[in-house]
């Protein structure tokens, strides 16, 4: 019993919720920022107008992405909704491993990759997904695909799968948007405004300053929430060589694939892109700690 | 003096919520328990209710292992009828050994262990006993979360207010632990 003793998600799961709320307000102000540099970039003129409908889009932008960011998250690497008739293994190992961490059932997806490697997300436990490629539920044996599904149930536990879920969605979109920002002085002539000039001046390095920014923040969320999900993975399987062998397999194929979107790369079991510049922690030093449990 | 009354006021706020919260933390960690419980006999019945079925197909293959079958249907019997949830996990415990002796009789037969029906029985069951194994361990866990709270300040100090006792942990050996597959 007493090594078990990780009973608790209660410090991780109002710490999670907290960083969503600010998380979301961050995204609000930006936006709002974001309203207020174009409006004077364009014209003053429509300051009101512009800010008015910034506030709108802003509220609607995280009310949409609070509700819908596990959906745009599958779409993104079009995942398929599965049934306990079409993948009975898949199921049934869920099934159990919900018994066992007293969580209640996600939906189940799976999508199309040879590589080992799967995902959940979802804003709570009540609604949460978990989704595995085709490669992991050909290449891995019970005891292993249980090792990777209850590391995912882990991250649904802890409302990890809310912050990372909004972050990769959010701050994803903010990138996207500024983007468009940048390209759309492509098409206008009028700089010899001073005062325009430079809020687009502003607009530039907000735009140029925005993937750097995801960039970081995709670095800092990662890396020790894979360690507690591995460490609950053990609690709810009690049986550490499954996960152990499921990271040396992934460990062995490392084969990148560069069709699965950046932004939502740190929701995955392992990075999906190969172990340089990882959202995670190295493989070798997840193995090093659960052969100790 | 209006100052120290709402400051005095604060406080006995601050200790009714305080002694409130602690007592929904003994009522949520003693539902749980409740819960992880009917679980169990949730996962023990679903055992059960498999059985007739499986007896029904290698009984069409198997015409001379009269007494294995018989093992199966008896412990079956035990389990249904067993009171309490000791009783019930030790009945399953006998349960399961009658039907590995089954599982390595349908090795001999050929026509059985191609049964897609047999097969897919066989699946159920061995899912299920990772089921009731599951259910077991996530019922001693909350009795540790529940005792954990019992046990240690300031939790201690509410559960005698209360009377709130530690519990009895289910019994699970560590060599029965492992022995939830059925293999061959």
């Amino acid at each position: 019993m007493e090594k078990y003793r990780r009973t608790d998600f209660r410090d991780q799961i109002s710490r999670n919720k907290w960083k969503s709320v600010i998380l979301m307000f961050v995204i609000f102000v930006v936006i709002i920022f974001l309203g207020y540099v174009i409006s004077y970039a364009f014209d003053p003129i429509y300051f009101f107008v512009i800010m008015f409908f910034s506030v709108i889009i802003s509220f609607s932008y995280i009310l949409f992405s609070y509700y819908n960011s596990d959906k745009i998250a599958l779409a993104s690497v079009g995942a398929k909704k599965i049934t306990r008739e079409n993948h009975k293994q898949y199921y049934d190992v869920v099934e159990g491993l919900c018994i066992a961490s007293g969580l209640p059932m996600p939906s189940l997806y799976v999508m199309p990759s040879s590589q080992i490697n799967a995902f959940a997300s979802g804003r709570n436990p009540e609604h949460s997904v978990v989704c595995v490629t085709e490669g992991t539920l050909e290449k891995l044996d019970k005891k292993e695909l249980e090792g990777v599904i209850a590391h995912e149930l882990g991250h649904i536990g802890s409302y990890d799968i809310r912050y990372m879920t909004l972050v990769a969605v959010m701050v994803g979109m903010i990138a996207i948007m500024s983007e468009l920002f940048l390209r759309s002085f492509r098409f206008r002539s009028r700089s010899d405004d001073k005062k325009g000039s430079i809020f687009i001046l502003i607009g530039i390095i907000l735009a140029i300053l925005a993937p750097i920014v995801v960039y970081f923040v995709q670095m800092a969320i990662s890396r020790k929430r894979e360690y507690v999900a591995d460490a609950s993975a053990v609690k709810f399987t009690r049986y550490p060589p499954g996960l152990i062998g499921a990271l040396k397999k992934i460990k062995q194929e490392d084969q990148p694939d560069k069709r699965i979107n950046k932004a939502i790369a740190p929701l995955f079991f392992t990075n999906p892109f190969g172990e340089l510049a990882s959202t995670h922690p190295p493989i070798e030093k997840r193995i090093a700690i659960l052969e100790k449990m | 003096m209006e100052f120290v009354l709402w400051l005095v006021l604060g406080i006995v706020a601050l200790i009714i919520i305080v002694f409130l919260s602690y007592f929904n933390r003994f009522a949520i960690l003693g539902n749980r328990i409740d819960n992880s419980l009917s679980q169990i006999n949730v996962q023990l019945k679903r055992r059960a209710d498999l059985i007739p079925n499986l007896i029904e197909t290698v009984k069409g293959y198997v015409k001379h292992e009269k007494s294995a079958i018989k093992a199966v249907t008896d412990a079956r019997k035990a389990l249904v009828s067993a009171k309490g949830i000791e009783e019930k996990v030790k009945a399953d415990k006998k349960l399961e050994s009658a039907l590995k002796t089954i599982f390595a009789i349908a090795e001999n037969y050929p026509n059985l262990k191609a049964n897609e029906n047999f097969l897919e029985l066989q699946r159920e069951l061995a899912t299920t006993e990772d089921k009731v194994a599951y259910s077991r361990q996530y019922y001693n866990d909350s009795i540790l979360s529940y005792n954990d709270l019992c046990k240690t300040f300031p939790g201690t100090f509410f559960a005698g207010i209360y009377g709130k006792k530690p519990k009895e942990y289910l019994q699970i050996a560590e060599s029965e632990k492992k022995n939830v597959k059925v293999e061959f």
